[in-house]
């Protein structure tokens, strides 16, 4: 069956579901759940039926605190023209910098640096640490993961705190040259305070010399646009309102921490590209996952890719709001200048695990690569790696592009890693696979009313499979065969039928590949020079369960937005109430939760080098170390490779070594990139959940990797960029 | 039907521990095991732990089979374990490494048995 095909035959499944969905929604009153989104009609404050479960209506005012900086609205704007930009840095880097989150336009995490070889990577030492700052205070809930990979141009290097804070370094020493304080609050961090990076910009109208010809763009927590001076680090009076645009306009009713940017907007064109995670798990009608484009120069706004308003590109007009509970996009986007496009990784439709209630339009364009045409919000193509999602694989990598090599010379290509462990190979023109994607049939087996699965999932046949094969019952683990039986027995008593097995409401299901991958948000490194891709990943199934709207009330599931919500009621990986529909969901790693060890064996994290000329594996082997692992969290000290989770992407160097931290052993580890040797490696003080980067200056070259910890990972929170480099004059 | 034996010195008591730790071992694997293959999974866990509940019982009556019983469970314990995952140090590492470690105390039992099966013969014999 052709793509198209399916997409047809998805919408029409999406009108059957809906008409069939009318038809039970008075069974489910009692549980207030609404299959359509409210209309104008019925707008009005939370609370007004006197059912104290009922969500606040999306129409009532944002609540104190979801504009941040309170900076004024305006009327609704029209779509409007870019002001003309000028070439960035980040299409053509310096040898030495680093100007982009991914190192460059093409997001290929390469650098042509060459002083640190296989030979010497082992006498590398700390040059510097940095700390900025941001960490947990005293009675906070740990919610930290910086996830922060700085960047670097001419004398500076740039980076965000966890909480949004913007410093310039000096790359030589790690001494602060500014920092610009953006006064996040706490209660705006949603799932995680992460804050992955910041955009260089070189302005096209003030001249060189003048204040914010050159600046620093980064989007925050609490949902603004920020723009400073990269030599003072003062705020760019000419962007927005005194240097901010508010990002909660036209979004209706939320809440501090609903919505929120963690990835570097990409500037295509002089339009920034404007993405934003909303919180997963809490309402059908949570917030929209609109896409925006802004003015680069000016913060003016200039189109909305509204996936169920699809002809309006301008903003919404007064007392109304972008359409609700559409796919959000949280992952760092990539740009093409040339073509004028950005290539949007999108997520699913709010309510992870449920689809009934999703809109054809939603359908065609969840857990998908969006090309956007950057002038005026259109989509150009759109390239689906899951039908009807409800396994929140959402795409998390940001997307590489390649020069692909074809029969007629280079095609512009886009490598696009997801959590499946499927690698799609696309025509960055026309979205079309270059290597075979075949549909294959999936599992449509379900005891959810009303919900049907897809009766085929692609998958990447031309790419080698980041992953391992299905489970079995004797896969279970252990340190004994009494806890290992406890893993076979919650095999057993699981819906499991490989991957794609569909939600259950009656027992747990298995997920596997789980939501943290295959490839989550590190994204992967690419050699331009050799054609080698280098991607670590994850293999940690999830153990599912949908619960009633009744049981989902007892387990006090709500959504951040009700009035009666409870701070730990559910957040973004786990348990959620996913309000508006017919169930809330439980969710866990499959492990066993009384020594808090995975059921499967080890490995639980890989990493690959694959020749992109011949599309074969050339290493892969298990990534870190049981040092910080072991059962009931305590660390076993064991030297031993087993292969940990991790989340981070890898850098690859012209010297011909990989840079890679992530894994739960708090470790950096270099390995040969010819080889996949590991060659070195060095404890950090915090775990090292983000990509590092590497740069040179004053002919030296430095690896730098954020230590911030991951709350999820469960590895040690830190506020320390350590920064390392060769021994000087040796 | 004879009874539990009375432990008398460290080395019997140390003998009654080991059995009463098969038992308290045991259970769970039969308990779980019993319903890991009433859902269609491996007999092997409720084989297993009928075995060492029966061997824990057999030491406590002071009788050297128990022992024994163990240890022969235990050895056929290796074949399956390589037939299931072969040699594949995680996949055998919970198969096996616990199981040895009991397997090394039962053996320390056995001369133990030995003496308490041999005096309580004796002490029939007289009666």
């Amino acid at each position: 069956m052709s793509r198209t095909d399916l997409s047809a035959a998805t919408s029409l499944c999406g009108l059957l579901l809906f008409s069939s969905l009318a038809g039970i929604a008075p069974a489910r009153a009692q549980s207030a759940y609404q299959p359509a989104p409210p209309g104008p009609g019925e707008a009005d404050a939370p609370g007004k039926t006197g059912n104290k479960f009922a969500g606040p209506s999306p129409f009532a005012p944002q609540a104190p605190g979801v504009n941040a900086a309170n900076i004024p609205d305006g009327p609704p704007a029209e779509p409007g023209e870019v002001t003309p930009a000028v070439e960035q840095i980040s299409s053509h880097p310096a040898h030495g910098d680093w100007p982009a989150y991914g190192r460059d336009t093409n997001a290929t995490r390469f650098s042509p640096l060459e002083q640190i070889t296989p030979e010497n990577v082992g006498q590398l030492t700390r040059a510097f640490v940095y700390h900025t700052g941001s960490k947990p205070a005293a009675g906070q809930t740990n919610k930290w993961a910086a996830e922060t990979t700085p960047i670097k141009v001419g004398d500076g290097l740039y980076m965000c705190s966890a909480m949004n804070d913007i410093m310039k370094l000096d790359p030589a020493t790690g001494k602060e040259i500014w920092r610009h304080e953006a006064g996040v609050k706490y209660a705006s961090i949603p799932y995680t305070a992460a804050c992955k990076g910041v955009v260089y910009y070189t302005s096209s109208t003030v001249p060189e010399g003048e204040p914010c010809h050159n600046r620093i763009l980064e989007g925050t927590l609490d949902m603004r646009l920020i723009e400073v001076d990269a030599d003072t680090g003062k705020l760019c009076e000419g962007f927005g309102y005194h240097g901010q645009v508010n990002l909660m306009k036209g979004m209706g009713e939320s809440v501090p921490g609903f919505v929120s940017m963690t990835a570097p907007p990409p500037i295509v064109n002089g339009a920034i590209v404007v993405n934003h995670e909303v919180l997963d798990g809490q309402r059908r009608w949570a917030p929209s996952g609109v896409i925006r484009g802004y003015d680069a120069e000016t913060g003016k706004f200039l189109w909305a890719w509204d996936v169920n308003r699809p002809d309006a590109h301008g903003e919404p007009a007064e007392g109304q709001h972008y359409s609700r509970g559409t796919p959000n996009s949280w992952a760092t986007m990539t740009g093409d200048n040339a073509l004028g496009l950005v290539y949007v990784p999108t997520g699913n439709s709010a309510a992870d695990y449920y689809s009934a209630m999703r809109s054809p339009e939603e359908n065609k364009v969840s857990s998908a690569i969006v090309a956007l045409d950057v002038k005026t919000g259109s989509p150009r193509w759109v390239f689906q790696t899951v039908h009807k999602d409800v396994w929140d694989y959402d795409m998390g990598s940001q997307p590489t592009m390649i020069d692909f090599p074809g029969q007629d010379g280079p095609v512009p290509a886009l490598v696009v890693p997801t959590k499946r462990g499927q690698t799609f190979v696309l025509d960055r023109r026309d979205g079309k696979p270059l290597l075979p994607v075949e549909e294959r049939p999936a599992p449509t087996d379900t005891d959810v009313v009303g919900d049907p699965r897809s009766p085929t999932q692609p998958w990447s046949v031309g790419m080698p499979r980041l992953g391992l094969p299905d489970l079995k019952e004797s896969d279970m683990w252990g340190m004994s065969p009494i806890d290992q039986l406890f893993c076979r027995l919650k095999f057993r008593r699981a819906k499991y039928e490989g991957e794609f097995t569909a939600p259950s409401v009656g027992k747990p299901w298995i997920e596997y590949p789980g939501y943290n991958g295959g490839s989550d948000w590190g994204s992967m490194a690419y050699d331009p020079r050799t054609g080698v891709l280098i991607a670590n990943w994850n293999v940690t199934p999830m153990y599912d369960q949908l619960v009633t709207r009744k049981k989902a009330d007892e387990l006090g599931l709500m959504p951040l937005d009700d009035p009666n919500f409870k701070p730990g009621g559910g957040g973004a990986e786990g348990n959620g109430a996913m309000a508006d529909t017919p169930y809330g969901i439980v969710v866990s790693p499959f492990w066993n939760q009384y020594t808090h060890m995975m059921c499967n064996k080890p490995p639980y994290g890989m990493i690959t080098a694959i020749d992109m000329h011949t599309r074969k594996v050339l290493w892969q082997h298990p990534l870190g170390s049981a040092r910080a692992n072991g059962p009931w969290g305590m660390p076993t000290y064991l030297p031993l490779t087993i292969g940990t989770p991790n989340n981070g992407g890898p850098v690859v160097t012209a010297g011909g070594v990989v840079f890679v931290a992530a894994t739960t052993d708090n470790m950096l580890h270099a390995f040969d990139a010819k080889t996949g040797k590991e060659l070195w490696n060095d404890v950090l003080p915090g775990g090292g959940q983000a990509t590092p980067m590497t740069y040179e200056q004053k002919g030296r070259q430095y690896v730098a990797i954020m230590a911030g910890g991951h709350h999820f990972m469960m590895t040690p929170v830190s506020d320390v960029l350590v920064v390392y480099a060769l021994p000087e004059n040796k | 039907m004879a009874g539990l034996y009375r432990p008398r010195r460290a080395a019997e008591w140390a003998t009654c521990a080991v059995a009463v730790l098969l038992v308290l071992l045991g259970l769970p694997l039969l308990i779980m095991g019993a319903e890991l293959a009433l859902l269609g999974g491996s007999f092997y866990y409720v084989v297993a732990g009928a075995a060492i509940i029966a061997g824990g019982v057999l030491m406590l009556m002071g009788s050297v089979s128990g022992a024994l019983l163990y240890l022969l469970a235990w050895l056929l314990t290796w074949p399956w374990a390589l037939w299931e995952v072969g040699f594949d140090g995680w996949g055998l590492l919970p198969r096996l490494l616990g199981p040895t470690l009991i397997a090394v105390l039962v053996v320390l039992t056995i001369p133990v048995l030995r003496r308490v099966q041999k005096t309580s013969l004796v002490r029939k014999g007289i009666a």
